[in-house]
């Protein structure tokens, strides 16, 4: 008997048959063998696992940093833009509020009441009324 | 807190901190369950380039799907029917399949040539006696007897009754034993090799 029962039931190992298995592990030949198995299988994760680092990593706040990155110039931009358009305009003359009456009266070429009168006249009513309208 | 080199985490967290996409927990994993993975393979492919592709693949499948593996604890369960699966996929795929004496890609030390034929001659043998045992004893012989698993891990991690995991080692162990005798001196055949 190659093999014994050990504490937990199991056969224990077969030392003749391990002795020759053992020819079938690649080290046997190679001792770096699995080192490079290894580096074959990390080389090509590197992705992958950049990606689930970069995952883990990102938190709310990042994220509201990464939308103010792109918010933040362009409003700039456009407040730039509108300042430079409200600039542009200066060159108009700029409106003058006027009054009801002076509306009113705009464009009308003839004198005004009192002033269009002769004195000799404003003290008589129906020459007043004939005269100006 | 980083892991360092000279810890000794259980499966469940280095899962889980490679999920994180922590370098040094899947070099851990890799180095746990390499020659496992490798024997796995090779039981059901029969050469060692398409054990060694299929084994070093399951890795990378495993990492992208790492997120589905429910229960960390038990990752070498999980993982083992990766690279059975992925192993069965490329035998699937090959239309040719050759023998190698020796493992390509390694950097070998020149044996005398008497070594050679031995060498030659006792892996032929085994992996002919190996080949013709049911998948499942190829499965147990060689992760116990090869990469050293327990009863009780093998059985856990294949998802299989411990009597049963006894059982087909049983006749593994006999039908290689017999195939070893058959050589004109078998036993002298191994200790020569070493």
């Amino acid at each position: 008997m190659t093999h014994d029962l050990d504490s937990n039931d199991d056969f224990g190992p077969d030392l003749e048959l391990a002795e020759a298995l053992a020819h079938f592990d690649p080290e046997h030949q190679d001792p770096s063998y699995w080192y490079r198995f290894r580096q074959w299988i990390l080389e090509n994760a590197a992705g992958e696992l950049a990606r689930r680092r970069l995952i883990h990593e990102l938190t709310v706040g990042d994220v509201m940093t990464s939308w103010a990155r792109t918010v933040v110039p362009v409003a700039l931009l456009a407040a730039i833009l509108a300042g430079l358009l409200l600039m542009r305009d200066q060159s108009v003359v700029p409106v003058r509020p006027v009054g009801i009456e002076e509306l009113l009266v705009s464009g009308v070429e003839g004198q005004t009441i009192p002033s269009a009168l002769a004195p000799s006249e404003t003290s008589d009513p129906v020459a007043f009324a004939s005269e100006v309208f | 807190m980083s892991l360092r080199a000279t810890d000794h985490p259980d499966d469940s967290e280095l899962v889980l901190r490679a999920r994180k996409g922590e370098e040094l927990a899947l070099s851990m994993l890799i180095e746990r369950y390499q020659k496992s993975a490798y024997a796995l393979a090779l039981s059901v492919t029969g050469r060692h380039e398409d054990a060694e592709d299929a084994a070093q693949e399951s890795f990378l499948v495993a990492l992208d799907q790492l997120d589905e593996c429910r229960d960390p604890e038990r990752f070498a369960g999980w993982f083992m029917t990766i690279v059975r699966n992925r192993s069965r996929n490329l035998i699937r795929r090959e239309s040719l399949r050759q023998t190698s004496d020796v493992p390509q890609g390694t950097r070998s030390r020149i044996p005398t040539p008497d070594k050679i034929a031995e060498t030659s001659e006792l892996r032929e043998t085994l992996q002919q006696a190996i080949a013709e045992l049911p998948e499942i004893q190829q499965e147990v012989v060689l992760l116990h007897d090869l990469e050293g698993w327990k009863h009780r891990e093998i059985a856990e991690r294949l998802g299989i009754p411990s009597g049963t995991v006894r059982s087909h080692l049983h006749f593994a162990r006999k039908a290689l034993k017999q195939a070893l005798a058959e050589i004109p001196d078998g036993s002298d055949l191994i200790r020569k090799v070493q």
